[in-house]
């Protein structure tokens, strides 16, 4: 069987919802149900072949073709299979996802992975605000997986995140790892202002030495973080996206905190960075 | 049957089931790791009255530990789940924690498990952080040298324990250097380990005292001083017995442990005082598990 593949004939003027289309969504649907699928876009609703040229009948692999950030809900609720995006997702890309996986071959928008309860996301450019974050009103952001971003993350990066593991190759906005609750942050380009502000426990692992650091958290000093050293050769080991973290080594700067919430949580500044 | 003129007595070595854990242990340096591994496997040599057996398994490159770091591989092994849970926590706590730049890891990933990390985290009085790697769970205990990093659990294997050969000598000097021999190479069979001093057993025990208290008591059938007193299993040139005793986390590791023992200790032969093969047999009373010689060197 060959993957579904969904061509975007054209981008639609307004945002359309696509959370239907997961592995989950599909399963058991034959093409000509697939394109028989009611999408909404702005006030109007749509079948599914107006939208997008359908090939294929795989439906645990789906190729979406042509994306543009007109797209969202990617992946929404997915739990197995996988889906790959060539060019821009919309928002809310592996937004509850519980397994499978989301390759993003461009950027994504806002709230990637948030509510994330399992499975691997990868974009390989730039993802918008509250990466890994929570769903609004939720009082848990991501609480398992892994998400590898190639490029830069915009702000509150791993809002309330309580599980998991997010990677940033470049650059995250201000706010990173805001009140976190547990789970891994790396962050291997310049972030932001105040990073892990309200945090109470997790790790933020910075390569750089972010922008300003609140008050409330107090330096340890420079230490070997023996615990670094497993951290890095097990992702190393497991995704090949992060195979450089293998050659970084285990001193860091640890500043404990946020000191106003018990001061549980760390932020990680690596040492050769410093 | 004869192998290199010593003779192998038509018997079977008896052993017994056990629950048993392997624990890889990390250090700064290979040396270290040795301290722990050696201060965790001390006063392990038989469940009689240390409460596990433990022997250090092999070394391990930095390639192949969690970590990156020197490590050494350990087994434990115990007569019930709750026993070795209790060892494990002891032994980890008060020898590998101890250890100066060391860290503990689980050797087998299987249920049922115990408990490693999570009973020891307790030492770190509250500031210790939980870490989940790929769906591992590690604690991390701020100690001193800076933070001792312990697997959550580790898997308990059902085992065997008890895997045994006799060698009849014409010397204790002869005795001990085939022995020591024998024990270098069952060394190098994965999964299996000698738990007693230098592998050797000098002081082979039977099952049962004629003091109630007792639950082993010497085995006079094989002491060359008891020769002229009780039924002696021992021929007049026999002047001294020693008895390799291997523990495993299978049988067929037990089988390649007392075939490559065996062989090795043949190749010394009646010349270099080897005279003869046997095994602790005690009639079917102390384990399930029968190791016949002949078949296993066959």
């Amino acid at each position: 069987m060959t993957p579904l593949t969904l061509t975007l004939r054209t981008r639609p003027a307004q945002e359309v919802d696509i959370g239907l289309l997961t592995p989950d969504g599909l399963q058991a649907m034959g093409r000509p149900a697939i394109e028989q699928i009611k999408l909404t876009c702005g006030n109007r609703s749509l079948r599914l072949h107006e939208l997008f040229e359908v090939q294929g009948e795989d439906t645990s692999v789906i190729h979406i073709r042509r994306a543009c950030d007109k797209l969202y809900g990617i992946g929404m609720a997915m739990s197995f299979g996988s889906i790959s995006v060539q060019g821009r997702a919309g928002d809310d890309v592996g937004r509850n996802m519980r397994g499978g996986t989301i390759a993003v071959r461009g950027s994504a928008g806002h709230g990637t992975g948030r509510g994330m309860r399992g499975g691997y996301i990868e974009v390989q450019a730039n993802t918008g605000d509250f990466l890994g974050g929570a769903e609004a009103g939720a009082l848990e952001g991501m609480s398992e997986g892994v998400i590898i971003v190639s490029g830069d993350a915009g702000a509150r990066v791993g809002d309330r995140m309580r599980r998991g593991i997010i990677y940033v190759r470049g650059n995250s906005g201000d706010y990173c790892g805001s009140r976190m609750k547990g789970g891994t942050i790396l962050v291997l380009g310049q972030s932001g202002c105040y990073p892990g502000i309200g945090m109470r426990r997790g790790t933020i692992v910075f390569a750089r030495k972010p922008a300003e650091i609140s008050a409330t958290f107090n330096s340890c000093g420079v230490l070997k973080m023996e615990f670094l050293r497993l951290l890095f050769r097990q992702l190393s080991n497991s995704y090949r996206k992060l195979a450089l973290l293998r050659n970084i080594g285990p001193e860091a700067e640890r500043f404990s905190g946020d000191l106003a919430l018990g001061g549980k949580g760390e932020l990680l500044v690596l040492h050769s960075a410093l | 049957m004869n192998i290199n003129g010593v003779y192998i007595e038509d018997t079977f070595a008896e052993a017994f089931p056990m629950k048993a854990t392997r624990l890889i242990i990390t250090a700064m340096t290979l040396k270290s790791a040795y301290r722990a591994a050696n201060s965790l496997t001390g006063f392990a040599s038989s469940v009689i009255a240390c409460g596990c057996e433990a022997d250090i398994e092999c070394d391990l490159d930095p390639a192949d530990t969690p970590d990156g770091r020197p490590g050494i591989a350990v087994i434990i092994f115990a007569m019930s789940v709750k026993q070795l849970a209790d060892q494990v926590l002891r032994r980890v706590g008060q020898s590998v924690m101890t250890t100066a730049t060391s860290a503990c890891f689980a050797g087998l990933r299987c249920e049922p498990s115990i408990k490693l990390g999570s009973s020891i985290r307790f030492f770190g009085d509250g500031y210790q952080i939980a870490k989940r790697i790929d769906g591992i769970r590690y604690w991390r205990i701020p100690v001193m040298h800076g933070e001792f990093v312990c697997e959550e659990k580790t898997g308990v294997a059902n085992a065997v324990g008890g895997g045994n050969f006799l060698v009849f000598a014409k010397t204790t000097r002869h005795a001990l250097t085939a022995c020591e021999q024998a024990v270098k190479a069952i060394r190098r069979v994965p999964r299996a380990v000698t738990c007693f001093p230098g592998g050797i057993v000098g002081s082979g025990s039977k099952v049962g005292s004629k003091y109630k208290f007792m639950k082993a008591s010497t085995n006079e059938a094989y002491c060359p001083t008891l020769k002229g007193r009780v039924r002696s299993s021992l021929t007049p040139d026999v002047g001294s017995v020693l008895e390799v005793v291997v523990d495993a986390l299978d049988q067929e590791a037990i089988r390649e442990s007392l075939r490559t023992g065996i062989e090795t200790v043949c190749k010394f032969g009646p010349k270099k005082g080897i005279y003869g093969i046997s095994a602790g047999n005690y009639g079917g009373k102390l384990g399930p598990y029968h190791f016949h010689l002949r078949e296993i060197l066959t």
